[in-house]
């Protein structure tokens, strides 16, 4: 009976070994596999932009290039562990804004600024706040971008005609360039029923670009700005005013509403069916960066096309950016610079690159060529690259922390709760200190 | 056991039985039906939708079919390739659910049957593993598969099914209603061995529960993301979860069509499998009730 | 009996190599991290028991408790309502329901989607302004203003306790449903021929003998239900908005750990966790093993 039963034990074993024999088949496979790789670059990041690049850079250079997408949203929880362990790391990755300053203290990315690479010498190619945002904390050069990503405000032509006599975007941004100036244009619109803006979150990038400084200084404090305080105000003063149509970013009201005329309801508790019904408006302007272009009005009001415009609002701001660099244990640290270097100042690249996307690069020599050429169809042939390369000279480099993403988050989310009314100004400033300090202990709340 | 003593006493009153139940059926079809609705409405959306442009998808709901599915199709096939996706998955999902069905099964007909020390002390302990949330334990597991060399392969996709402590808890639990020990005395008085008991006598009577347990195993396996995402690296080794998460990570994400169609390929298939095999465990179930 | 002793270890053997392997390693080292101020990079700083004594004085971990027994309580109430009650229509032999197992699969599918998928769709139909939900409650007059479904603690505590409810009530019956059937059919024969009415077939027959069932149930569904984050962290904004009554237990984990890189107090909140959920499990075996013992003696 004690054979019988030693069978389970032998079936495991079996069972255990046939799949790690199963397994080390596979590991030889990728071991031959690593062997051929030898010349397989490994890319990694969280959207595809990259594929028309590598296909560039392969036939460049006859090697091969393996790009691994992982959702944004995923991309620090499947980084942390390789790069920690280094085991499958890539050669290359790129990293955006919202975790670039939590990686470029760390030694994921290989230090640029040293031999061979001598980052340091480019540095009067690039437009200041990027270049400076790819640095750590002691000044060396971890990554580097070819975009820049500076923010206006995108509007519809046609309103602007009917309701403030003018489609220029020069003459619409002088009247938007204060608060005052912004508010005055709200009143107008909402006088003919239109509506400024979707919604009140949209006035976040003007109040965080307004008296620049890092949220958190080198003694670990919290700086709440004046203008920080006054986003509360703001907000609230649009929400109160009905400057703004409920159409919070990403919804599928915002979407909508850049194609045309969406549902509005004024305040739910005071709408009554018939209004409901008819109660319709339109929003005139969207504050968006360089990609909103591409990736979130040109898709959504495709039938509009060319009756846009964009703009400056009160404050130069900028929204997003991709970086990239070599990861610190690469086997293959020249094919992979050799690869930075084409993304990042291969003229010829780059030319081709802003030609075919439209997207605005941060390396001069090649803007100041280019710039003139371009004209939007779009924006009713505007010429949005010059527009945005002014926007990007105005933005304060060194001010964005790693702890920027959250806290402007949790600012936000009590801004919200304001508006809504659900709390008072100095409660949801309170609490807004409080979920600081509850989630970075170290830093020192006012 | 009351309810056979008091029936002594009950008489019993067909017709009025008769009245009540031919009301209520009506009530309660009706209510069945409108939870077959609400069960079913979204798969519908989907389906739709993945036939639907994008544009259309953005302008609102609809109940009938768009004319894109093709181009859809052809959308996000250029990005990825669904098939092997789901055919990694095939592999793994089976794998797991056959081991996790075997050896759960072993485990719990040990702890069901046989008297030994330490075996309530081994039981509250698999429990208590059961609590402890798993989050935490990613970075730990990734650094275990790299020490053992298995990452990039689906060893720690597969091998952790062996242990599934919650799938041994309920064929306990299930063993200790249907499970009578004079069954057991009977085989071993012919002679039988232990593991041919439970081969012949124990695991057919545990097979409709393991069937229901499998279900859940095989989906839950099917639909893991997370775990997939952080140990494989080699992108013809991905799982279908993981392969929607790259073409969410591309510019297929802004066709809604072509998401949705690729939601609905990884889904309409287990779908059509879990109705086909449902049909299986009902056999098996009726079979088990006969016997018991 | 006594001869079969070591037999058991045989066949819990393979389980228990395979668990060790595979469990013992990370919770071990998640014990440590308690100890430890650790960002998920580098080297891990011993602090002692500065973790411990933080989460004793922490509002939002408290408040993380309490909203995931709200949320959990209500959904846990319906979904084993509700497959209670179909498993009694089901076990019922005098009503012979037909399509059994059409239903079965039927009421399943809810729990087939992914819950990332699961959130997308409920958020495009909970929209207050767009969304279908208002837009048929008020059709039919249940309503007479669109309801903000997420904006209100309330009613995203109730929106999400439902969509739970939808998502597990049909696994919940087949649960249910396996354990009926390992019941036998005299018994049911037996109670019909002695005119048992429904209600005492159920209690009597139906209820005692699916104790073990209905244990595993509340076992598992405690444990999955003190666990719930996904849903609420992908409807809303990730931090539990609105007011933060979507905050449970292990979403505030998650973000302590994910998103502000403090590993070594979210592994102590993995903990408290840990030690909440032995607590009302205990108290749910011995509260399931009293009213056991009551009824037979």
């Amino acid at each position: 009976m004690k054979k019988r039963l030693s069978w389970s034990l032998l079936l495991t074993l079996i069972l255990g070994v046939g799949l790690l024999a199963g397994c080390s088949d596979s590991g030889s496979a990728s071991g031959d596999g690593d062997e051929a790789d030898d010349d397989v670059l490994k890319v990694w990041s969280f959207t595809d932009e990259l594929k028309e690049p590598i296909k560039t850079f392969e036939e460049k250079n006859g090697v091969k290039v393996e790009l691994t997408i992982v959702p944004i949203a995923d991309y620090p929880t499947k980084l942390k562990p390789v790069l920690e362990s280094g085991v499958g790391a890539p050669d290359v990755f790129t990293g955006e804004v919202a975790f670039l300053k939590q990686w470029t203290d760390r030694d994921y990315w290989e230090n640029l600024s040293q031999e061979p690479y001598n980052a340091d010498e480019l540095e009067g190619d690039y437009i200041d706040y990027v270049y400076d945002l790819g640095k750590d904390s002691e000044g060396n050069v971890k990554a580097l971008s070819w975009q820049t990503t500076p923010g206006g405000i995108f509007y519809k032509r046609s309103i602007a005609k009917e309701v403030l006599g003018t489609d220029d975007p020069d003459q619409l941004g002088e009247m938007m360039s204060s608060w005052d100036g912004l508010f005055e244009v709200g009143e107008q619109l909402k006088a003919e029923g239109y509506r400024l803006f979707p919604d009140e979150g949209a006035i976040r990038w003007f109040a965080k670009g307004e008296d620049p400084q890092p949220w958190v200084n080198e003694d670990d404090e919290l700086i709440m700005t004046d203008a920080k305080l006054n986003y509360f105000d703001h907000a609230k003063k649009l929400r109160e005013k009905d400057y703004t149509a409920f159409a919070p970013e990403w919804s599928p009201s915002w979407n909508a509403s850049m194609s045309g005329p969406i549902a509005y309801n004024g305040g739910w508790e005071e709408v009554d069916e018939d209004a409901a019904a008819s109660d319709k408006t339109e929003v005139f302007s969207y504050a968006l960066p360089t990609w909103g272009l591409h990736s979130v009005l040109k898709p959504n009001a495709e039938d509009t096309s060319g009756d846009w415009g964009v703009t400056t609002g009160p404050v130069p701001y900028f929204w997003g950016g991709t970086w990239i660099g070599i990861y610190s244990g690469s086997e293959k640290k020249d094919l992979a610079w050799d690869f930075v270097q084409m993304m990042t100042h291969d003229e010829e690249f780059l030319t081709d690159w802003a030609k075919e996307t439209g997207d605005v690069l941060s390396y001069k020599p090649v803007n100041e060529k280019i710039k003139d050429e371009f004209s939007e169809p779009f924006l009713n042939g505007q010429n949005n690259y010059t527009f945005f390369l002014d926007q990007a000279k105005k933005i304060e480099p060194g001010i964005v922390t790693k702890y920027d993403q959250q806290i402007d988050t949790l600012l936000g989310a009590q801004v919200l709760e304001y508006v809504d009314g659900k709390k008072t100004k100095e409660e949801a400033i309170e609490e807004f200190y409080k979920q600081v300090k509850n989630a970075y202990p170290e830093i020192k709340t006012p | 056991m009351k309810t056979e003593k008091k029936s002594l006493n009950v008489p019993v009153n067909k017709q009025g039985l008769k009245k009540k139940r031919s009301f209520s059926r009506k009530a309660i079809y009706t209510l069945l039906i409108l939870l077959t609705i609400i069960s079913i409405v979204p798969f519908y959306m989907m389906i739709i939708n993945a036939t639907r442009e994008n544009q259309a998808i953005l302008g609102g709901f609809s109940f009938l079919p768009g004319s894109a599915l093709i181009e859809n199709y052809r959308t996000m096939m250029d990005y990825v390739n669904i098939w092997n996706g789901f055919k990694n998955s095939l592999i793994v999902s089976v794998s797991v659910t056959v081991l996790s069905g075997y050896f759960s099964a072993l485990t719990a007909f040990g702890f069901a049957v046989y008297e030994f020390k330490g075996k309530n002390l081994l039981f509250i302990f698999m429990l208590l593993m059961m609590m402890v949330p798993g989050q935490l334990g990613l970075i730990g597991f990734y650094e275990l598969n790299n020490a053992i060399g298995t990452l990039d392969t689906y060893i720690p996709l597969i091998v952790p099914a062996i242990a599934s402590p919650f799938v041994v808890f309920f064929l306990r639990q299930y063993l200790s209603t249907t499970l009578h020990p004079s069954l057991l005395e009977a085989a071993r008085m012919d002679g039988a061995g232990e593991l041919k008991i439970f081969h012949t006598v124990a695991l057919p009577i545990m097979m409709p529960a393991v069937a229901t347990m499998s279900i859940f195993t095989f989906i839950g396996s099917w639909n893991n993301y997370i775990v997939p995402l952080v140990v494989l690296f080699s992108p013809e080794k991905y799982t279908l979860p993981v392969l929607m998460g790259f073409l969410k990570g591309s510019q297929v994400a802004t066709n809604l069509g072509s998401m949705y169609l690729g939601i609905a390929i990884s889904v309409v298939p287990i779908m059509i499998a879990f109705l086909f095999f449902s049909k299986y465990i009902i056999s098996s179930i009726s079979a088990g009730s006969i016997k018991g | 009996m006594k001869k079969l002793n070591h037999k058991g270890y045989y066949f819990i053997a393979p389980f228990f190599a395979i668990f060790l392997v595979f469990n013992i390693y990370p919770v071990l080292l998640t014990f440590y991290y308690t100890f430890t101020r650790y960002e998920g990079y580098g080297k891990p700083e011993f602090i002692g028991l500065e973790n411990y004594t933080r989460i004793l004085t922490d509002g939002y971990f408290l408040e993380a408790f309490i909203n995931t027994w709200k949320i959990w309580g209500l959904n846990f109430a319906l979904q084993l309502g509700i497959a209670l009650f179909l498993a009694a229509l089901f076990s019922d032999l005098r009503y012979r329901i037909k399509g059994i197992g059409f239903f079965r699969a039927v009421f399943y599918l809810p729990n087939l989607i992914t819950i990332s998928s699961v959130a997308i769709l409920f958020n495009i139909m909970l929209d207050w302004q767009h969304g279908s939900i208002n837009m048929f409650l008020m059709k039919i007059g249940l309503i007479s203003d669109p309801i903000n479904w997420l904006n209100e603690p309330a009613t995203a505590q109730i929106s999400v306790a439902l969509i739970l409810t939808w998502m597990w009530f049909g696994y919940t019956f087949i649960v249910l449903m396996a354990g009926v059937s390992g019941i036998p059919g005299e018994l049911y024969e037996a109670a019909l021929i002695d005119g048992a009415n429904r209600w005492q077939t159920f209690v009597h027959i139906t209820l005692p003998l699916l104790k073990p069932i209905m244990l595993y149930v509340m076992i598992t569904s405690l444990i999955g239900g003190l666990q719930l984050f996904d849903l609420p962290m992908l409807i809303t904004d990730g931090l539990g908005a609105p007011e933060g009554s979507l905050n449970t237990m292990v979403l505030y984990l998650y973000n302590q750990a994910f998103r502000y890189n403090n590993y070594g107090y979210a592994a102590t909140i993995a903990y408290a966790l840990f030690l909440i959920t032995v607590i009302f499990s205990v108290v749910t075996f011995r509260s399931m093993y009293r009213t056991n013992a009551k009824k037979e003696g």
